[in-house]
């Protein structure tokens, strides 16, 4: 592939397109393909040879990626993304057609976005909302295609578009616009039809979207099917996936083996889940300073700082096993975070704490001022975590 | 070719088009902070405010425009209206003139007029400015600099006119363009340092209290910025708020220089209902008896009057000195009108004067005595 002529690589897509193979004739037009990297392709006008060649569109098109690979070779990411434009513009003409992926696409947006921000042109992220934009029209073509028999929808280009533009709106940050694709795909009758790869991505998306809206349920369901159901040799994956599901199973109660950490290197769990469990507050502090930065480009700190009320839960839940009293002192609770290391607090602000605990339901009681006591149930007073909310 | 073929070609051009119009861009050569066409028209047609009329023409049949008040208004965009002519656009430095003379000579010296006349004038003349920065797509550090003293003014306001009814003063208005210009402004940080930056993310963290877009953009700052004290101040008061602890909320709040106090207070309502909420079903029982001074105390309130009040309005019983929490009783009373408080912002303008507030003087902690007596850290330490 690295030493054919023109030629004999537009010969290729010929035959590719007339003998209906899509999967090559996508590989063709990719950029994870080796004929990329091949000089003799990578020409700045390659209009003419392809219109000899090829028909139309599809002369455009190919002319457009061979153009890409031109920009690319010189590092032009901006014009790299135009001419990827270009291609996106083709409307599929059938299911063979829609698994045409434009791979590194997104690569491209994210350079030429920041090549043009540097320059002080735009904001950041503008490429990325354009990309949007074209990626939407595309997928408004898909939607409505009504006339073809099934075989030849346009409709199987939905769930790979809404996967692309996921990936878009979660790196602009503006996660509202995913609510009318989650829309289309729940109310068509091709969602449980799409491949399987597809559908894993998907979830996996849905369910951060659920973890943002705070809806730690409905998130918990999406990330474990997406991680049961994600192919047993993408590593990778599954281990993106786990990124996200183990703060929402630890919200939940459920607390991962330091086993399930070390399998998909994700180690950085490991302190926060001891914490929790022990009702460390300083313990989790530290794991939460120490890999803040992993956290925040996750996006998971945020949710992670949720585990402290299940850790004041944990830890206040030992004092009440270790006094075996239904009524407590306060100033038991405030002796045991004075013994965690947690020097700031006060008796008021351990009033507050316990106050929140009993509002969600992690403590069944009340606080009595006048006695400085917590007074617990007798029954059950810390039910546990996974019967709460 | 086909006619297709030649669409799909013609589409393609426009495409590009698109994508270098960015490439075009007006440079305004206006001196005055009113261009003189606006400026005779208005005169003509009697549209000039008070403050832009020549001292001693108020009376006169028709009253003159002093060419050194005068400012450009805001101009809705409309089909046909050309607004991007070089002739009534100004440049940088004159922005630049036209806001120091907005908050100088028109804020903080028009005596006689009540602020509600001050804050109408003065936001349409900013708004103004920003529409000519944005036609001129200005960025760096003039940008920066007419955004930072638009904001301080914004934000002033939405405190200082918080108790004024809607005819007056429309809060919602104010915010959009207080958000607009907290997005623009945090853009321009992104490129280049900036002295001021640590102090207007701390204001949009403040203002934006609890929000998850916020904080999280605020999270990805770089380490000098994010690790800055007027930052971490605001990153403990928004953690504190996330878990809800109220108690240690109001004390961070007491720590807050004015003008941050007067960006989160329009979030101190609900936080006080939020506590009693919580409360109300904590304490819960027949015999409960919960001090009122200790809730003056805890939700920084500025008498104990004002704390029985507050607990009266959600439908709680208050028995001499003590309140009766019940979570049968509360009542959710959905957002409560805005009042002005002693204790978590008045009290911090101190030697200050608002010509201080307004142009960013040196930015000092609060030295709240109570506050520090309870040994709070704050800057690094989470908790």
């Amino acid at each position: 592939m690295a030493h054919i002529t023109i030629n004999q690589y537009l010969q290729q897509v010929v035959e590719a397109i007339d003998t209906r193979d899509g999967a090559f004739c996508a590989e063709l037009l990719s950029f994870k393909h080796p004929h990329v990297a091949n000089p003799r392709l990578q020409l700045a006008n390659p209009e003419e040879k392809c219109q000899q060649v090829l028909e139309p569109p599809h002369d455009e098109m190919v002319a457009a990626h061979l153009r890409c690979t031109y920009a690319v070779a010189n590092h032009d990411f901006v014009e790299a993304y135009k001419c990827q434009t270009v291609v996106v513009q083709y409307p599929f003409y059938s299911k063979w057609y829609a698994t045409l992926y434009i791979f590194l696409y997104l690569l491209f947006l994210c350079q030429a976005d920041q090549q043009l921000a540097k320059k002080g042109k735009g904001k950041i992220g503008d490429m990325l909302e354009k990309a949007a934009e074209q990626l939407m029209s595309c997928f408004r073509i898909c939607a409505s295609d009504n006339r073809a028999g099934i075989d030849d929808s346009k409709k199987w280009g939905m769930l790979f578009l809404i996967n692309q533009l996921f990936k878009i709106y979660f790196k602009i940050n503006k996660l509202h616009l995913c609510k009318p694709l989650i829309r289309a795909i729940d109310s068509s009758n091709l969602k449980d039809e799409y491949s399987m790869a597809q559908r894993v991505t998907y979830k996996y998306y849905v369910g951060r979207k659920a973890m943002f809206d705070s809806d730690f349920k409905q998130a918990e369901e999406y990330l474990s099917f997406a991680f049961q159901h994600c192919h047993r040799s993408s590593q990778k994956n599954k281990r993106m996936i786990l990124i996200y599901l183990l703060p929402v199973k630890m919200l939940l109660g459920h607390m991962p083996t330091n086993q399930l950490l070390r399998k998909y290197d994700l180690l950085q769990f490991a302190d926060v889940t001891k914490a929790v469990s022990e009702g460390n507050l300083l313990l989790l502090n530290d794991a939460l300073s120490k890999h803040e930065t992993f956290f925040i480009r996750c996006g998971i700190f945020l949710i992670l700082e949720k585990l402290k009320i299940i850790t004041y839960r944990n830890l206040f839940k030992k004092v009440y096993l270790l006094l075996k009293t239904h009524q407590l002192p306060l100033d038991a609770f405030l002796v045991s975070l004075k013994f965690m290391q947690v020097e700031d607090v006060d008796i008021d602000e351990v009033q507050c704490i316990l106050a929140n605990l009993i509002y969600m339901g992690h403590i069944k009681g009340y606080i009595s001022h006048q006695h400085q006591k917590l007074v617990v149930s007798k029954q059950n007073p810390f039910p546990p975590l996974s019967s709460v909310s | 070719m086909s006619r297709k073929h030649t669409n799909r070609k013609r589409d393609k051009c426009s495409i590009a088009a698109n994508l270098d119009k960015a490439s075009l861009v007006v440079t305004g050569c206006c001196i005055e902070m009113c261009p003189e066409s606006e400026r005779c028209e208005r005169q003509r047609q009697k549209r000039l405010h008070r403050f832009e009329i020549l001292v001693g023409t108020e009376k006169h049949k028709l009253p003159i425009a002093d060419p050194n008040r005068t400012v450009k208004e805001y101009s809705r965009p409309a089909a046909g209206k050309v607004l991007s002519c070089a002739d009534v656009l100004r440049p940088a430095d004159v922005l630049m003139k036209t806001v120091r003379f907005l908050i100088d000579d028109i804020a903080l010296s028009e005596m006689d007029a009540p602020w509600t006349e001050v804050y109408d004038f003065v936001f349409d003349r900013l708004r103004s400015v920003r529409q000519d920065m944005t036609i001129q797509r200005m960025g760096g550090k003039p940008c920066v600099a007419i955004l930072e003293l638009s904001l301080r003014f914004l934000i002033y306001t939405s405190y200082k006119l918080c108790e004024e009814p809607v005819q007056h003063f429309e809060p919602q208005i104010n915010d959009t363009h207080v958000q607009e210009c907290f997005n623009w402004l945090l853009g321009s940080y992104k490129l280049g340092t900036h002295p001021n930056e640590p102090e207007f993310q701390s204001l949009a963290l403040l203002y934006n209290l609890g929000s998850a877009k916020a904080l999280s953009y605020a999270l990805q700052l770089p380490e000098g910025v994010r690790h800055a004290a007027p930052v971490q101040l605001a990153f403990s008061i928004n953690r504190a708020f996330q878990e809800r602890n109220f108690v240690r909320f109001f004390r961070l709040v007491r720590k807050l220089p004015y003008l941050q106090s007067c960006a989160i207070h329009r979030h101190l309502g609900c936080c006080h209902r939020e506590l009693l909420r919580l409360y109300s079903q904590a304490y819960s029982s027949k015999n409960c008896r919960y001090p009122i001074e200790l809730l003056t105390e805890i939700f920084a309130l500025d008498s104990t009057l004002e704390a029985t009040e507050l607990c009266q309005r959600h439908g709680l019983v208050v028995c001499g000195d003590f309140v009766v929490f019940s979570k049968m009783s509360f009542i959710d009373q959905g957002d409560v009108t805005s009042r002005h408080t002693y204790k978590l912002v008045d009290s911090k303008l101190r030697e200050q004067t608002i010509a201080d507030v307004l142009h960013g003087l040196p930015w000092r902690l609060c030295t709240d005595k109570k506050a520090e007596s309870l040994a709070i850290t704050d800057t690094g330490k989470r908790n």
